[in-house]
């Protein structure tokens, strides 16, 4: 099999996806967010994966970009795709302003520090009626729906527009992946101080990371917003369902792996819905808890995520017919 | 005067913030392990305490102990079955191990006892001692004398015992101490199960000012870390000292800023603190 084959083959059925599922019903849904959360793991994992630097605090561009995109268009009629381009800027100048005084942080340190970042801005829109609405949340104005005005009616649209998102955000993690700042990342992730003897600049190689990062992430946002329609401070500057689970997605797929991320959010995010599905009926708090022990049985078993278990498969299958 | 009353009850209420934080700076003082799920041993001991005063009819500053207990043995079944497998896995592994901890404990907590917030009614717990102008909640000197016996009997157990040298030696360097015939897995265990433990002790003397429910323990996730990272994380005299100064800096907060603003204070001072000396403000630069 050719190299570019499985891509391919993925993208295929990802394209065929959406055509099969009931554009009115509840999947169509979670497949739009499964793609849309898949593109928020991939836009960590240049900052998780390739820097491997464990940001806790990916809401903070996420919901910076939500927020621009919809007071643009509540206040001033700014179409959400111009909205995206300044939440993009906003999220890059967020992503800055953290990166300063966290750059020369490493693992738990780095972690706790982007953690209480995105509480931070939590707390802000909270506060900031005036801009964000508050705490009781802020609605997107219904605008005739069309691919310029970014509003449909059914989300069938709203999918492929995610999948979209998640093509390119996977083909930038590619690109910076195998050009120069991929390796000088990798210089860093492997020895930090050998990386600054060979000259590597590692704070400004990490910053441009950082930038990247909080870019896509809040174009996410903005995506997000489209789709939600309605969200408050405490949904899109979330540590737990945001930040963290977004950061899970990747490990659990494979950290700094292109297909990670994918792989994480075709286990989570339906899985997450089937729980939802099965036992909240039942008892509150149990959908969470199994998936708290899904989250611990997964790090016990593969630590580094299910690509290796695709990598040790094909080592068993594939090595004995080369 | 103002100003005095609010460093007293800082004070009061950061040596309680010491206690909760000196079990997160023992774990990673011994063993190299940020517990993000820390704080659910807040609210496990306060639920300990909650059900003893209304079982038992136990004061909860007395049930304390109890909760020590139960969250000890939390704790060493914790250590030896799942944090025993991820000493060695990369600090990502350990994260989210923690992170998934703190998810199954809040969710088992909620489906257990539901999500209502409960509090415990005690004959003390208005009450006031007046010093001239300023006032001492009864309450928070309580709680405060408590966890200045909690911390003086951690003191000498580190300091004194078998266990706590053996425990610090392992901290040092686990290899030799495994060659001075010390079993490192078992310390492992014993610092873990006493660090959780500790915090649910310090839950628990909260509990005659504080109302617990399952996301009790989410209020104190950042407070704990902004104390050891003030401290230095992993430096128990440093979490003692952090403590205070959160205390101090809280209270003082409360008077110049409104009370949705409180948060945010503690989390600019606690990255400024990372950004500007990670190893934390009185501990030893390395």
């Amino acid at each position: 099999m050719k190299r570019w084959m499985l891509p391919l083959t993925a993208l295929a059925i990802a394209l065929l996806l959406p055509l099969l599922l009931d554009p009115r019903g509840y999947w169509i849904r979670v497949l739009a967010f499964t793609f849309l959360f898949a593109a928020m793991a991939q836009a960590w994992n240049i900052v998780g994966g390739l820097a491997n630097q464990t940001s806790l605090g990916h809401a903070a561009f996420f919901g910076i970009g939500a927020y621009t995109s919809t007071v643009l268009l509540l206040k001033f009629g700014i179409s959400p795709w111009i909205g995206m381009i300044a939440a993009a800027g906003l999220g890059g100048v967020a992503a800055f302003a953290i990166a300063i005084p966290t750059m020369r942080l490493q693992g738990h340190y780095f972690a706790l520090a982007t953690l209480a970042f995105g509480e931070v801005l939590r707390v802000v829109a909270n506060v900031w009626t005036s801009v964000t609405g508050g705490a009781s949340g802020i609605s997107v104005p219904f605008s005739s729906p069309s691919l310029l005005t970014y509003s449909f009616k059914l989300l069938r649209p709203h999918a492929y527009v995610a999948l979209a998102a998640l093509v390119i955000v996977t083909v930038i993690f590619e690109i910076v992946r195998r050009s120069a700042m991929g390796y000088r990342l990798r210089a860093i992730k492997e020895n930090p101080a050998a990386a600054e003897v060979i000259g590597i600049d590692t704070a400004k190689v990490k910053l441009q990371a950082a930038i990247v990062s909080g870019m896509l992430m809040a174009m996410l946002g903005t995506l997000y917003a489209q789709v939600a329609v309605f969200f408050d401070p405490d949904t899109v500057f979330s540590a737990a369902s945001i930040s963290i689970r977004v950061a899970l997605i990747a490990i659990l797929g494979g950290i700094g792996t292109p297909v990670g991320p994918i792989l994480g959010a075709f286990f989570i995010i339906p899985l997450e819905e089937l729980m939802n599905d099965w036992f909240s009926a039942s008892a509150a708090g149990l959908s969470q808890l199994t998936f708290g022990l899904i989250l611990i049985a997964v790090i016990l078993w593969r630590p580094r995520g299910f690509v290796t278990l695709f990598k040790s498969l094909s080592s068993r299958f594939g090595g004995a017919s080369a | 005067m103002e100003f005095v009353q609010a460093v007293i009850d800082g004070l009061l209420i950061g040596g309680v913030y010491a206690v909760i934080s000196i079990g997160l700076t023992l774990v990673y003082g011994v063993m190299g392990i940020v517990n993000f799920a820390q704080a659910e041993f807040v609210m496990i001991g306060m639920f300990v305490a909650w059900f003893a005063w209304a079982w038992l009819g136990l004061d909860p500053v007395l049930a304390a102990p109890l909760s020590f207990a139960v969250a000890f043995a939390i704790g060493w079944v914790v250590q030896g079955h799942l944090i025993a497998r991820v000493l060695k896995a990369p600090s990502v592994a350990q994260i989210f191990l923690t992170v998934g901890l703190l998810i199954v404990f809040e969710n088992g907590a909620l489906m257990m006892f539901g999500s209502q917030f409960r509090s415990v009614t005690t004959s003390y717990q208005t009450m006031s001692l007046s010093l001239g102008p300023l006032f001492v909640s009864l309450p928070y000197l309580i709680a405060f004398g408590m966890s200045l016996a909690c911390g003086t009997a951690l003191w000498w157990f580190m300091r004194s015992s078998w266990f706590g040298r053996a425990m610090r030696a392992t901290a040092l360097n686990p290899s030799a101490a495994q060659l001075m015939g010390i079993d490192a897995g078992l310390m492992y265990r014993i610092a873990f199960a006493l660090g959780v433990g500790l915090t649910a002790f310090g839950g628990a003397i909260i509990l005659p000012y504080a109302t617990v429910s399952p996301t009790a323990g989410s209020d104190y996730v950042v407070l704990m870390f902004t104390v050891v990272v003030l401290g230095g994380l992993g430096s128990v005299a440093g979490a003692v000292a952090g403590g205070l100064a959160v205390g101090i800096v809280q209270a003082l907060s409360a008077l110049v800023f409104p009370i949705q603003l409180q948060n945010l204070i503690l989390f600019l001072v606690f990255i400024a603190v990372l950004g500007i000396r990670p190893q934390g403000l009185v501990g030893a630069s390395r």
